[in-house]
């Protein structure tokens, strides 16, 4: 199978779950939006007939005519009225074209579930991205040092911190961080929400300020797991026959670690550091929550807490619509720097 | 298989296992976190999930553990409480024939900062009426200061029902009375500030420290006045009336508390702490078992039957990875109602858990496939469960063990990840409701680190100590890495 029609099958496979996940979301939340909306517009309507009658005393209006009538009208106008299938594949239609409808409540200065996402999403990029980035390359620098002398400190140090952190929950290490830093020694913010009064690069340099806090919290968790796993492929790959030939050959060795070795374990790193950058997105949902940084997890909490239905659709629409992006990168980046799995891939076809 | 081979198999296996050092360690902690668990109901006690999401009044709120004392300049007054067997109560009668129980407490203060309230709980009567109420007077006899020794009237004849709970520190006519005291020995209050005194007075701030002319000096300034203070307590009590101190509690709270302190609803955390580890342990090990399980069976029963058996069963297996678990967890959370009960999480978890390994072990078990005894046992007439239960499965056992090790700290990070998020099991106590609940109450902006530190440690502990046995396993079990 050449690249191409890889790449179709991919593509195709991710459009087939996005569809089924936002199918199972709409089904679950088609009955959920039920219930409320029932109880919703009972409310509107003995709302409105107790305007009614305080307006027009005296009238000779039925009020459980009225009451009836005014449900119709409500009932009509939410489409409760057709039947679940057809609103079902509406819901999951409009969910699709990124339509999520309104919130009940005024977040980040919208209604519009889909705006709000939109707002919350370049913040989630700007924390994680930056993380993820310096994760990255301490781990890797981490990982190929201890790569070089395993069973040396440095290895087992990594080893040990690895095992930790694999262990420690973020978000409960970023509350920690806060309880130490921002508190007792008053270093950092509290709030990571960035002062709405500053522009231009005030702004900048407050929002860069709140940063500093959430970065090393992530940048703590994930560097040993990264430093970890980059050991291991390493380790493997040093044990390769080229490698054996090249130092035989006497290349320096700075040379064959980073010119020889690295560079054939680049496939699989490069497949985690796709992963990080557009997986890592999901996997801090509650940091987020825990620093008050505005981004898609805060969004999750907030939506959580008021129950906004629309916005977890939605969230957990983009969320999924990441992830398989990551995912399609991440086995595209594989295929193409990494031959064997493209001929496996289509062997196994 | 033989019973001896399996003997001497398992003996060359601990024989390994034993020269991991990590690996011992990790089921040292195992052995201790299964003791706390199963001990749980014994060291505590038996009726705490069901008191556990009520309100603690006996124990103060947001109270640090007790040895801060050791590392703090300031000393806080440590939790008392005092019961029927520490008092020594006297019974007579007055003019009247009416019965006259009254008892006095010692109690040795030698700290800067007092206690937060003092509270009598449990106080029964058969008294019907109000008006056959017992009557309580409580004063407080302070040690001595410029040569006197003073005594607080705090109650003065107040009926009391049965069963009323009495709390010194805000009761207004304890206030009114503490604040008599303080003009009689001279100080200087100012109508205003009696009035805004009346209402948020901290009353036993100024009850254990000395008296200064001033009452600002005595707001912002005090200066504690040591020594051996005595409660002492009069309940009277009509004729054919009868108290009951049976069950009385005298609690001197404290502002500080026990080993772990205390959350924003007086609730022990030490306790909370105890009771976690059992759905932790549980949600763990059951999530990574059935996952492991489930997993390999998939894998193996997929590579065996292979062609478009295996590739349909693969797309599935696809299909389910590609799926973000956390977010459709937490949709899931918000369609049940706000919560997930534990057996539902445990299923989710696993519903999302068994790909990875199924993955696994369908590589492996493409390999062992191709082993001539499974060709053997075919041309035996083995049927495929035969095979892939018989034959193939046993030889991934190794793995699955490292593997279920492995996956548990993930399944408790999910559990306590949730429940963070509030959509946790309420019936049930975990380290991530309680830190739920302290991120809720503000416990890390207001510094109360008892509340956040040791939940989240115990998740760590346990997530660590799994991980310490599942990479020694992984070396002891898993040929390819032994090199490593």
């Amino acid at each position: 199978m050449g690249f191409g029609r890889y790449l179709a099958y991919r593509l195709f496979n991710a459009a087939l779950i996005l569809f089924f996940v936002v199918l199972l979301t709409s089904i679950l939340f088609v009955k959920l939006a039920d219930v409320t909306l029932q109880s919703q517009i009972q409310e509107t309507v003995q709302a409105e007939w107790n305007a009614y009658a305080q307006h027009h005393p005296g009238s000779n209006v039925n009020q459980s005519e009225f009451i009836k009538k005014r449900m119709e009208y409500w009932i009509n106008y939410y489409g409760l009225n057709k039947p679940y299938r057809t609103r079902v594949w509406q819901t999951t239609i409009k969910t699709l074209k990124f339509d999520f409808g309104q919130t009940r409540q005024t977040i980040f200065g919208t209604r519009d579930a889909s705006e709000i996402i939109k707002i919350a999403l370049p913040r989630t990029i700007l924390l994680f991205t930056t993380a993820q980035i310096i994760v990255i390359l301490i781990g890797i620098l981490l990982g190929v040092k201890s790569a070089q002398k395993p069973g040396s400190t440095v290895d087992r140090t990594i080893s040990v911190l690895a095992m930790i952190t694999a262990s420690l929950p973020m978000w409960w290490f970023g509350m920690v961080m806060i309880l130490i830093f921002a508190f007792k020694l008053s270093w950092f913010p509290v709030n990571s929400f960035p002062d709405p009064t500053l522009t231009g690069l005030a702004h900048i340099k407050d929002v860069m300020w709140r940063m500093v806090l959430p970065v090393i919290t992530i940048v703590t968790v994930l560097f040993g797991g990264w430093a970890w796993t980059t050991r291991n492929i390493m380790i493997g790959t040093m044990q390769e026959d080229f490698i054996m030939a090249a130092r035989a050959k006497g290349v320096p060795e700075r040379k064959v670690i980073y010119g020889h070795a690295l560079r054939a374990a680049a496939p699989p790193i490069v497949t985690m550091t796709i992963f990080g950058l557009l997986g890592s997105l999901g996997g801090a949902i509650i940091t987020e929550a825990v620093f008050n940084w505005p981004g898609m997890g805060r969004l999750y909490w907030i939506a959580l807490q008021q129950n906004e239905t629309t916005l977890i659709v939605g969230l957990t629409y983009i969320f999924t619509l990441l992830y398989l992006t990551a995912m399609i990168l991440a086995d595209l980046a594989y295929a193409f720097l990494d031959p064997r799995v493209k001929v496996g891939a289509s062997a196994s076809m | 298989m033989r019973w001896v081979d399996l003997k001497d198999s398992m003996k060359s296996f601990w024989n390994d296992f034993r020269r991991e050092k990590s690996g011992m360690f990790g089921l040292l902690l195992l052995i201790l976190l299964l003791f706390t668990a199963l001990s749980a109901p014994f060291i505590t006690s038996p009726d705490i999930p069901h008191k556990w999401k009520t309100y603690w009044l006996e124990n103060p709120q947001n109270a640090p553990p007790a040895w801060i004392n050791y590392f703090s300049s300031t000393k806080k007054a440590p939790h008392v409480i005092y019961t029927y067997h520490d008092l020594h109560i006297t019974e007579s009668k007055d003019q009247f024939g009416n019965t006259v129980y009254s008892f006095e407490i010692p109690y040795k203060y030698q700290y800067d900062e007092p206690v937060d309230d003092i509270v009598i709980f449990k106080l029964l009567s058969n008294a019907s009426s109000p008006m056959d109420a017992p009557h309580i007077s409580i004063a407080l006899k302070r040690p001595v200061q410029n040569g006197y020794s003073r005594v607080v009237p705090l109650l003065i004849d107040e009926p009391v029902s049965s069963n009323a709970t009495i709390q010194l520190s805000t009761n207004t006519q304890v206030r009114k009375n503490v604040i008599n005291w303080l003009k009689q020995n001279k100080v200087n209050i100012e109508p205003t500030l009696e009035f805004q005194l009346l209402a948020t007075m901290d009353t036993m701030r100024y009850l254990f420290s000395q008296i200064q002319p001033n009452i600002q000096d005595m707001m912002n300034k005090p200066k504690p006045l040591h020594g051996t203070y005595i409660l002492m307590v009069n309940v009277t009590s009509k004729p054919g009336i009868s108290v009951n101190f049976n069950n009385i509690e005298i609690v001197f709270k404290g502002r500080t508390y026990g080993i772990m302190g205390t959350d924003d609803r007086g609730r022990d955390i030490w306790i909370g702490l105890i009771w976690g580890s059992r759905v932790s342990l549980a949600i763990g090990i059951a999530v990574a078992l059935l996952s492991v399980l489930i997993g390999i069976f998939y894998g193996v029963t997929s590579a065996y039957l292979g062609g478009w058996k295996d590739e349909f069963l693969q797309r599935i297996n696809e299909f389910v990875a590609s799926i973000p678990t956390l977010p459709i967890l937490i949709l899931l959370g918000v369609y049940f109602g706000g919560h997930i009960m534990l057996w539902q999480l445990v299923l989710l978890l696993v519903a999302f858990g068994w790909v990875g390994i199924s993955k696994v072990a369908r590589s492996m078990a493409l390999q062992i496939k191709e082993q001539t005894y499974i060709e053997a046992a075919r041309a035996l007439g083995a049927g495929t469960g035969r095979i892939v239960f018989k034959h193939m499965v046993p030889q991934l056992l190794p793995y699955a063990f490292a593997q279920i090790a492995l996956g548990v700290p993930g399944a408790i990070l999910s559990e306590a990840s949730l429940s963070f998020l509030g959509l946790g099991d309420p019936s049930q106590i975990t380290w991530g409701q309680m830190l739920n609940e302290a991120q809720r109450a503000g416990a890390a902006v207001n510094g109360y680190w008892w509340e956040v530190i040791p939940p989240g440690l115990a998740i760590t502990l346990v997530g660590l100590t799994f991980v310490l046995i599942g990479v020694a396993l992984d070396k002891v079990l898993n040929p390819r890495l032994r090199r490593i």
